[in-house]
């Protein structure tokens, strides 16, 4: 009996791996968070994924071979992080990762790529110094701490008139820079400011709101991400500081989750949240594909951005795979590095000049979106606004 | 004699498998041999005074925290920082050990629950020093990174944690700390200083904690608060549990099984440590003696005939 079971066993795990050795395929990895307070955006990151691989397995592959992706997860923490990143180097020895979406992990996950020279391609780490250490390997095809602010952020604080600024910012890499980025602006604009620091994961914001409404600022910018922002949100409106003084997610994504509305209730409306994506604004042809794409698959409008962007870094990385001609990691960076390709938010191409963030980056056009009676209404900027500024009272 | 025959070819087989492993099972090598020494310093306390500290992880935190802080600040090589690392785990060993071990009991357990929660909140609170959650990237031992020197660096301390903790466990000390897990009472009223030789257990077990901590620091040249967090110690409880706490080769054999098989069931996320977690608590009810227990076990049964 023990000598048929074992039997028909081996019989199955041989045909198996005959049936995945017959399976010619190209296999790159992806690092974000499927667990911790973003779990969603590792949400957001597998729809992306599915619909890229369909989009270009469809068109016949990589190499003519089947493109594949191995999801590590990162947890949003900077140590499993690297450890998700080095995994994917040694043992499934893939030629490009691509992802990323916490500045904390990214900078943990950098050094590991710089190590066994992976390309890497971030979609949605923000923090300057991540393309500033001008590694080799490392290229961001997203938005960066410095270019948020000084092109969206500030401009449009500037131009809607608000006296008094609050900064509120998570003790993250990204909410260090970020905020740092925002206090600069200010002071050249002088427009006086107040910073608080909260903490990562924290739940309850009830004694930053109280000094806030000491403050009485008349717009804070959120740099909290992850379900924390529903907290402050909703916690901001309890206190009665929202929507007198205007809430701006910094980050974005947060506020499109699912769970926003139902966190939040009637506090959410009037909220400011970054973005780079709204179903009216399609600067490509790529942009409406996505969408088309998307609705097909899943039955309903993408809202988180982030589906998006490690939509278009697949497509960036199986682009440089082909037009490489191989795996190879020297031959991956060159192409990389010519890269002019077509994605949802623009025409891609990666700074050369050293010496700076700009190195290896590559910024798409962001927008200030504002939830108007749950509709979401583009304020900033103005070319591409849908709607107006609606102040609270 | 018979013990020869089994060591010899296994010190063989360690020397000689890194030449056969991928980066990836090097890698998984180098974190089984953390480990090992984790393990095998907390059995020391637990499994041979009967003490249970949840403080463990907390001081493998605070050698890698100091020995990395020492580096990045004021550029202290790790070589020299580690040993400040374990110098001052071994200080906190004492003064903790000082305080609460005439409490015994669960109170042992409860403080240090208490003190590695305060551990890990100034960690992440105080992020101007620590970076916090951010993590703080540190400097590694080589200049060139490899993973065979690590391995065998990690490898060397091992073996000689191995072989202080049999020396002492078979030493007369050894005697007086398995007489305080057996009978207190009995142990004290032959003469034993029960309170003395309990601090020096645990003394003994948290130096090694801190350098075992700086060395998985600088091997990973990222430190996070989740090398002090409660996690990492319920992981190393398992591991010793599981392995067969109280004797000497139950925590190694636990490393290595708990470390390989995490490394198959991570996809699960942070229910690796839950299942561990519940095994741990079965085999603590069911088999006491652990792994090595069931396996002696087999051993007698076959060998009478």
């Amino acid at each position: 009996m023990g000598r048929i079971v074992g039997s028909v066993l081996l019989a199955v795990i041989l045909s198996m791996t005959s049936w995945a050795l017959a399976q010619d395929t190209i296999k790159i990895g992806v690092v974000g968070p499927r667990t911790g307070p973003a779990a969603a955006t590792g949400k957001a990151f597998e729809e992306g994924i599915a619909i890229a691989l369909d989009h270009i397995n469809a068109k016949g592959g990589v190499l003519g071979k089947k493109l594949e992706v191995v999801f590590e997860d990162t947890g949003g923490v900077p140590e499993k992080a690297a450890s998700a990143f080095e995994k994917l180097a040694t043992r499934d020895k893939v030629p490009i990762v691509v992802g990323e979406s916490h500045s904390s992990s990214a900078l943990a996950e950098i050094e590991v790529a710089n190590r066994y020279k992976v390309p890497f391609i971030i979609c949605e780490a923000w923090h300057d110094d991540i393309t500033k250490k001008n590694y080799r390997w490392v290229f961001r095809a997203g938005p960066v701490n410095s270019g948020v602010v000084d092109f969206y952020i500030a401009p449009f604080v500037k131009e809607n008139g608000f006296k008094k600024v609050a900064i509120v910012r998570e003790n993250s890499d990204w909410g260090a820079g970020i905020a740092e980025r925002t206090e600069y602006n200010m002071k050249n604009f002088g427009l006086p400011f107040v910073t608080l620091k909260v903490e990562r994961e924290s739940k309850d914001f009830y004694t930053e709101l109280t000094k806030l409404k000491g403050e009485n600022p008349d717009i804070i910018l959120a740099y909290i991400y992850g379900t924390g922002l529903h907290f402050f949100v909703a916690q901001a409106n309890e206190v009665g500081l929202s929507p007198k003084s205007l809430i701006l997610d910094g980050a974005g994504p947060p506020s499109l989750w699912d769970s926003f509305w139902k966190n939040v209730g009637k506090a959410g409306d009037l909220e400011l949240f970054i973005s780079s994506m709204h179903e009216k604004v399609h600067l490509t042809p790529t942009s409406r594909k996505f969408w088309e794409d998307y609705k097909k698959k899943f039955g309903k409008d993408p809202s988180d951005y982030k589906t998006r962007s490690i939509y278009n870094v697949v497509l960036i990385a199986a682009d440089a795979i082909n037009r490489a001609k191989s795996t190879n990691n020297e031959a991956i960076v060159e192409a990389l590095e010519k890269t002019n390709l077509e994605v949802t938010t623009g025409i891609v191409k990666f700074g050369l000049k050293q010496g700076s963030y700009e190195y290896h980056q590559w910024m798409p056009p962001m927008l200030v979106v504002q939830w108007q009676d749950q509709k979401q209404v583009v304020v900033f900027p103005k070319e591409a606004a849908t709607g107006e500024l609606k102040r609270g009272r | 004699m018979m013990k020869t025959w089994i060591s010899l070819p296994l010190i063989f087989l360690l020397i000689f498998l890194p030449f056969f492993l991928s980066q990836y099972w090097l890698h998984v090598m180098i974190i089984s041999l953390f480990y090992v020494m984790m393990a095998s310093s907390w059995n020391l306390i637990a499994g041979y005074t009967g003490q249970i500290s949840f403080a463990h992880a907390a001081f493998a935190g605070v050698g890698a925290y100091v020995s990395g802080m020492l580096a990045v600040n004021i550029g202290i090589p790790p070589w020299l920082g580690i040993f400040v690392g374990t110098f001052v785990a071994s200080l906190l060993g004492v003064g903790l050990g000082y305080l609460c071990i005439r409490m015994g009991g669960i109170y042992l357990s409860l403080t240090t629950l208490g003190f590695s929660e305060i551990l890990r909140i100034i960690i992440t609170n105080e992020d101007r020093w620590t970076r916090g959650t951010m993590g703080l990237q540190i400097p590694g031992f080589f200049t060139e990174y490899s993973k065979m020197s690590y391995y065998f660096l990690f490898l060397i301390v091992s073996a000689v944690f191995l072989f202080i903790l049999y020396r002492l466990i078979h030493s007369e000390m050894g005697l007086s700390f398995r007489a305080v897990l057996n009978d207190e009472l009995a142990a004290a009223s032959s003469g034993i200083d029960t309170i003395r030789v309990r601090i020096l257990a645990f003394t003994i077990s948290s130096a090694m904690a801190g350098m075992a901590g700086g060395l998985y620091g600088h091997y990973l040249m990222l430190i996070t608060p989740d090398i002090p967090s409660l996690g990492q110690m319920f992981l190393v409880l398992a591991m010793a549990v599981i392995g067969g706490m109280g004797s000497f080769i139950g925590p190694i054999l636990g490393a290595f099984v708990l470390e390989v098989l995490s490394e198959y069931i991570r996809i699960y996320g942070e229910y690796h440590v839950l299942l561990f977690g519940l095994v741990a608590l079965g085999v603590a009810r069911f088999a006491p003696e652990g792994m090595v227990g069931v396996i002696k076990k087999r051993w007698k049964v076959k060998e009478s005939p």
